[in-house]
């Protein structure tokens, strides 16, 4: 979870990534922060996010995303 | 100002219909950048959805607000309207647009009646567009790219979809929702164009109704475009190029090649009334080949820029190979070069203008934004296109985070850094410049 805060805080240093649960649905991410997340997110985990994945429930808070993150690592 | 609705273009047109033009701002735009637009412009009324009543209450207007609710069932009243339009010809101003200025204020392109009006007409032409489409609309409402997705439909009868915003951050949504409404004709950004190829949502859905795609904004990466013809090899692919001080666009190109990874599509030729010229630094002609900065002429140009005549005079001049009438060219700043065919090819900047996710942004202003930060005391601003990322290189014991929530303040998000790198001291060259080429080394 560090791991995850800490790319995410140096994506976007203004945002609140402890506390936000509506990261995509109150368009605090847009798009081209997703294009960019995915791709680190990809490196750092070893995953690969797909594009089903790409959902607001994914990546609406930084928990959720460790929850993708988990799940795909898994499989 | 307001937020991304129909009932937005809805009050541009009853602004228009009332004698008057508009300047639209996006209610998600950080206040200081609402308040310099507000500032140059210095209307009368500004009209704000409910929604962001609180906001506009907020910002340095002096005018009256009026809220578009409560004004929708007001009964026409035609005795008004025509005296109201009494004195308007086709070159009034229709609108008023603002673009990112170098020395930090925006500026304002003051559009005509009859420019949108050329442009349209021709676009629809090579588009054929006719009531039958259904255009998925990307661009920010505020945007110049809007003004396609809001004068189709009634120039042609053809329909809009306002696409919400978030949805472009969930590509395979995104094509949900086109299917849905049934989209033939996408006139989006690079950028726009390029996100659903990066994040693979081909592999899952595809926008079966889409005939055609018109993109402009940047240099098209073809490697996202040969996904997007693999994927869908009958749709009509345009590339388009031209300033806002040309009514969105000047020159088009049909995608008619099968594109490789490295294809670097030319923009074209000029669309109808627009006329394209390459001048030599000096404001004598090119030679056939030669490369040169691509200016504009045609009743396309824009009016100007919103009280500020000093700078209207130095983009907007008397087209040095003219010495007999008066024929205005707008220099772009662009350069190109015409093939054998008289086919356009485009060559970067000469200045230090750059195009980032659609936007044209002044590394200049980026500059005097970073200053205001305490803690700054020098810095430089550079585009790593291969990344897409904006860089910031900056002396001072100011933090990134510091730099960045200051950006995010007073800038729209596409504007802020990307990468922010703090260092001793800048490198400079011997005539004590700073010395980008060393600065571009520490890209990564």
């Amino acid at each position: 979870m560090e791991e995850l805060l800490e790319i995410l805080s140096e994506l976007r240093p203004d945002v609140d990534f402890e506390n936000e649960t509506a990261l995509i649905t109150d368009g605090i991410l847009d798009s081209f922060d997703i294009v960019a997340l995915v791709g680190e997110l990809n490196d750092a985990f070893d995953i690969e996010i797909k594009p089903n994945n790409l959902v607001p429930d994914n990546f609406n808070s930084a928990k959720a995303m460790m929850a993708l993150i988990e799940k795909l690592q898994d499989e | 100002m307001s937020g991304r609705h129909a009932l937005t273009p809805a009050c541009f047109l009853g602004i228009v219909r009332a004698g008057c033009f508009y300047a639209p701002m996006d209610a998600t735009m950080p206040q200081t950048r609402l308040n310099q637009i507000i500032g140059v412009i210095k209307a009368d009324y500004m009209l704000v959805d409910r929604e962001h009543l609180d906001i506009a209450n907020e910002l340095d207007f002096d005018g009256t607000v009026i809220v578009m609710e409560d004004i929708l069932d007001t009964p026409v009243d035609e005795a008004v309207l025509s005296k109201a339009q009494k004195g308007l010809n086709e070159l009034s101003p229709l609108y008023v647009i603002f673009t990112s200025g170098s020395t930090g204020v925006p500026k304002g392109v003051i559009t005509s009646h009859h420019s949108l009006m050329c442009y349209i007409d021709a676009v629809s032409k090579v588009l054929s567009v006719d009531e039958a489409d259904v255009f998925g609309s990307q661009s920010p409402l505020d945007y110049i790219a809007a003004v396609r997705d809001i004068y189709f439909p009634i120039k042609t009868g053809a329909s809009t979809v306002i696409i919400p915003k978030n949805e472009f951050a969930m590509p395979t949504q995104l094509f949900d929702t086109l299917n849905k409404n049934k989209v033939t004709a996408l006139c989006w950004s690079v950028a726009g164009v390029e996100l659903p190829a990066k994040l693979g949502a081909f592999d899952t859905v595809k926008p079966e109704y889409l005939k055609k795609l018109c993109f402009s904004g940047s240099v098209m990466p073809c490697k996202y475009l040969k996904i997007w013809q693999q994927n869908l090899p009958d749709v009509l692919y345009v590339n388009q190029y031209g300033p806002t001080e040309a009514t969105a666009s000047c020159t088009y190109y049909i995608v008619k090649e099968q594109v490789d990874d490295d294809t670097v599509l030319p923009i074209g030729e000029p669309y109808e009334n627009y006329t394209v010229t390459l001048l030599n630094e000096d404001g004598t002609a090119t030679k056939p080949g030669e490369i040169g900065e691509i200016c504009v002429s045609g009743p396309i140009l824009a009016l100007g820029y919103y009280g500020n005549p000093e700078k209207t005079s130095e983009s907007f001049i008397q087209n040095p190979l003219n010495p007999n009438y008066r024929e205005l060219i707008y220099k772009t700043g662009d350069l190109g070069s015409f093939d054998p065919d008289g086919i356009l090819e485009f060559h970067g900047r000469k200045d230090r203008q750059i195009k980032h996710m659609g936007h044209r942004i002044e590394l200049g202003e980026i500059e005097e934004t970073a200053k205001q930060v305490e803690g700054v005391l020098d810095c430089c601003s550079l585009y790593y296109k291969e990344k897409e990322q904006l860089y910031l290189f900056y002396t001072g014991d100011a933090t990134s985070k510091d730099i960045v929530i200051h950006f995010r303040k007073v800038l729209p998000g596409f504007m802020s850094p990307r990468k922010l790198i703090n260092l001793e001291t800048l490198p400079t060259l011997p005539n004590g410049k700073t010395d980008m080429q060393t600065l571009k080394s520490y890209f990564k």
